[in-house]
């Protein structure tokens, strides 16, 4: 009798410090449609009112900024413990990866977030297969049988990024229109595929069907930006949750800024027009474009155009260049998603 | 209406009151003439819904300027009586009606366009076969600007009797269509497919509206249609030239042929 009680003591001891940890966890997945931007407190949303009125209007102390080779560290997004947003990846998706059914679930990647981070995090924990992208030739040649041939896998996998599997040109969307039927059919068996949020945007406006089972983490609140380690007040964290659309990664970029005095986050040239907003759009689509891959998407562009451009705006610090690709800095992408806001381009929903 | 009965209407004309006209004109020439300049600057800024809400603020101001000039100078001209109004306009009803009748009913239409709204500051038109961007309502006419960069002016009294076609009707949303004909020898499928990728693939696509692609055959061959939508009204020429090439190219490089038109059907069957 003694043993039982003890065994039960200790089950009970047991759940509840599991019950501690997961409150101390701050980290939260859920359904996409349920997603909700953090409320801003009125002042911060008239200030933002006021900062997007300011940038329409090309009022703001905007000049390039001097390249320094100590920029680069700059433009790399801060980096935090994972772990706990690992654990509660797990704690959602734990019941559904050991049905045998072959079902694939979609989670939702904002940019700057490290969603796909955690996925591969959490996919090496499980013993995941993550799922090479297929090359240019395969995506021209429809060659979905010889991509899924090159795995080499049996075993549930992950796709860490979607975006690297189709290109926004008259060919380069039906190598996916033709590849998300047979996934979710469950050809390929389980897997969980990790899809830019922009680029979700995109798909859902191309498929013609709903898709189910489609998760994102919960936006950040004053909680959860303690816990990856930014200190300050709960009202001083409701307004930096709102700014920044509950997005962890651009949250620790922001802060870092705004405590340095000599550094300000970077705003688009004022004489920024449609051919800016179509580059700006199309990085941030695919997170990551080469100088080829942009001609080919912005076809009616005249090379040296674009290239004035793509050079303009590496000099505002709004877009990078690293081993011939093109992405969004991570301290310009407020800037850049105000920019686009106001010129009616399909948005995310973060 | 001799000339004792039009001075009693009329009220005694001090240089106060002459300085106090000149004045209230000044002020609303002024004031019409900085919305005229700010707005469209600031509309000038703004894309979609709220450049063309802005425009749609400058010609109900200037009416609104108006008739408060109006309501500030007649008083203190005219005595506003019953009779002496009554007077005034059976005498402006003459003058109308013989000499200024199509000038007065441009300026009528003009007010009642305002409020029927057939098209507002930033609505694409087309009047007499005429096409243009909607710049400015005026008291008498109404300015477009052509593709070609040439300004129309078009008297209000037109939308008593023609018919005005608007493209956009005061929202962002303007239909564009881009025209292919191809020989009759292909998988309309296949071509429905690609032409759906073209449209999705432009640039200037607005996302949130539908894209439709129609076929229709022909004697001569098929033609089809892509109809969609830019993100702006003035993007409309860029866009359907960025869908008929990248559509023409689309096509190309599957091989499909273009429907050829025989100028001289005849001879070319003689020989």
């Amino acid at each position: 009798m003694n043993g039982l009680f003890e065994i039960y003591l200790g089950l009970r001891s047991k759940k509840g410090y599991s019950n501690s940890m997961a409150d101390s966890n701050k980290w939260q997945v859920i359904n996409a449609d349920d997603f909700h931007v953090p409320a801003a407190p009125t002042v911060t949303k008239v200030q933002q009112q006021w900062k997007s009125l300011l940038r329409l209007l090309g009022i703001h102390e905007s000049e390039p900024e001097e390249e320094d080779d100590n920029d680069h560290q700059s433009t790399v997004k801060k980096e935090f413990d994972r772990r706990p947003a690992v654990k509660a990846l797990n704690n959602h998706l734990n019941e559904w990866s050991k049905k045998k059914e072959s079902t694939v679930c979609f989670l939702l990647d904002p940019p700057f977030s490290s969603t796909d981070d955690i996925a591969c995090d959490w996919a090496k924990q499980k013993k995941w297969k993550i799922l090479t992208p297929p090359d240019n030739t395969k995506i021209r040649n429809l060659d979905i049988d010889g991509w899924w041939k090159e795995q080499k896998n049996k075993n549930n996998w992950l796709i860490n990024d979607l975006t690297r599997y189709l290109i926004r040109t008259s060919y380069g969307l039906s190598f996916i229109r033709e590849l998300l039927p047979r996934i979710l059919f469950g050809e390929f068996g389980k897997g969980l595929v990790v899809c830019d949020s922009w680029m979700f945007a995109f798909i859902q406006r191309i498929w013609p069907l709903k898709f189910s089972k489609v998760y994102c983490f919960a936006a950040a609140g004053p909680e959860l930006l303690k816990q990856v380690g930014i200190h300050a007040g709960n009202k001083s964290l409701q307004k930096l949750a709102a700014r920044v659309h509950g997005n962890v990664g651009i949250a620790l970029t922001v802060r870092s800024i705004e405590q340095n005095e000599d550094r300000k986050l970077p705003e688009l040239p004022g004489e920024s027009n449609d051919i800016t907003s179509f580059i700006l759009y199309s990085v941030l689509m695919h997170r990551h474009l080469s100088s080829s891959q942009l001609q080919e998407i912005l076809t009616m562009l005249p090379a040296e155009e674009l290239n004035l451009q793509l050079f303009q705006l590496k000099q505002y610090g709004i877009l990078n260049y690293n081993e011939d690709q093109w992405g969004i800095n991570v301290e310009a992408y407020l800037a850049v998603r105000d920019f686009l806001n106001n010129r009616a381009f399909l948005l995310d929903i973060f | 209406m001799n000339s004792e009965q039009i001075a009693g209407i009329l009220k005694p004309i001090t240089t106060d009151i002459v300085i106090e006209i000149i004045i209230v004109i000044a002020i609303v020439i002024g004031l019409s003439w900085l919305a005229e300049r700010i707005l469209p600057w600031l509309a000038g800024k703004l894309y979609s819904g709220r450049r063309l809400l802005i425009l749609a603020f400058i010609p109900t101001i200037r009416i609104l300027l108006f008739i408060m000039a109006v309501m500030r100078i007649i008083p203190l001209i005219i005595e506003p009586t019953l009779q002496n109004m009554i007077a005034i306009f059976s005498a402006a009803g003459v003058a109308v009606g013989f000499a200024l009748k199509d000038y007065v009913s441009s300026i009528l239409a003009g007010i009642v366009a305002a409020y029927e709204l057939p098209y507002r500051p930033g609505d694409w038109i087309e009047v007499n076969g005429v096409y243009g961007e909607v710049k400015h309502i005026g008291t008498r006419v109404v300015t477009i600007v052509t593709p070609d960069d040439t300004t129309v002016y078009i008297p209000h009294l037109k939308i008593w009797t023609d018919l005005i076609h608007n493209a956009n009707s005061h929202t962002p949303d303007l239909l564009c269509v881009a025209n292919f004909y191809l020989d009759p020898d292909h998988d309309p499928e296949q071509i429905c497919r690609i032409l759906k990728n073209v449209a999705l693939t432009s640039p200037y696509i607005n996302l949130a509206q539908p894209v439709i692609v129609l076929l229709e055959d022909k004697p001569w061959g098929t033609h089809y249609r892509i109809k969609a939508y830019p993100m702006d009204p003035r993007q409309q020429f860029q866009f359907i030239s960025d869908l008929t090439a990248r559509g023409k190219l689309s096509l190309r490089k599957k091989s499909v042929k273009f429907a050829h038109l025989s100028i001289y059907p005849a001879f070319q069957e003689n020989n």
